[in-house]
């Protein structure tokens, strides 16, 4: 029954004393948000603490009231995770000491495959790994698209909306981003099999 | 001389359009019909937070509560 409780629900409860309500959100939504800081921000510590600060920044804002629900809690977060990012990115260009290109990092050493069989493992990771790459490789405003729409789970008018950008626009980008990763996946050889 | 037959597009009612979990405007664009191999490869990645870091989120907010 608690799937059927909207997210809205959950954060009137939330306000009017019930804390296990916001853990339930946590819970409907963290993989979501999850994705998208971690594929957008690469390093896996940051990422992390990114993760955490958007939905501290998520208590703050619902217990000072301004949160009006419009049906999209999950692109309001994903807004507030995308202002994170952006604030981290320009602190880092004030002090100067870090090029975008310089975070690279493998974050394969926190992630759990339920496969038993070694060989198979390896074959997933070596694919992960590429299309991880693959990825970092887009322009920045074409792997933003990639990643809200792919691992987020945002609609083209909410990746719109947080992108301010028009639908249009954000199609567009996603279609560069579709053919490049293909030119990509060529020149590689990037396939779901490994010769 | 045969009869005609019907062979447009069976009509379908509005019903029977499924539009749960579909966006409609990527959908109009055919993007996942177009570009379905590097589609299926970005759904090999699945990054899911580590139960550690959702407990440790969670202990953060109970002592903000």
């Amino acid at each position: 029954m608690n799937n059927t409780i909207s997210d809205y629900e959950l954060i009137l409860r939330f306000i009017k004393g019930e804390e296990s309500c916001f853990e339930k959100l946590i819970h409907r939504h963290k993989n979501k948000v999850f994705a998208y800081i971690s594929l957008y921000i690469r390093d896996q510590a940051l990422a992390e603490d990114i993760f955490q600060d958007t939905f501290l920044k998520v208590i703050q804002s619902v217990k000072a009231g301004k949160y009006s629900d419009n049906g999209k809690f999950i692109s309001w977060v994903m807004r507030i995770a995308h202002n994170l990012i952006i604030d981290h990115f320009r602190r880092i260009k004030q002090m100067n000491t870090i090029s975008n290109d310089n975070y690279e990092s493998d974050i394969f050493n926190s992630k759990s495959f339920a496969e038993d069989n070694v060989e198979d493992d390896m074959i997933k990771r070596q694919i992960q790994k590429d299309v991880r790459n693959m990825i970092s490789h887009l322009p920045d405003d074409q792997r933003e698209v990639v990643i809200l729409r792919h691992y987020a789970g945002l609609s083209f008018k909410e990746i719109a909306d947080i992108t301010d950008v028009s639908i249009n626009t954000a199609l567009g980008r996603m279609r560069y981003a579709l053919i490049n990763m293909r030119r990509i996946m060529i020149d590689k050889k990037i396939s779901l099999t490994i010769d | 001389m045969k009869p005609m037959v019907l062979i447009s597009t069976q009509f379908i009612t509005f019903r029977e359009i499924k539009v749960k979990d579909i966006d409609l405007i990527e959908d109009a664009m055919c993007l996942n019909t177009e570009f379905f191999d590097v589609i299926d490869l970005l759904r090999q990645i699945n990054e899911v937070p580590e139960r550690c870091l959702t407990t440790s989120l969670i202990k953060k907010i109970r002592k903000k509560v």
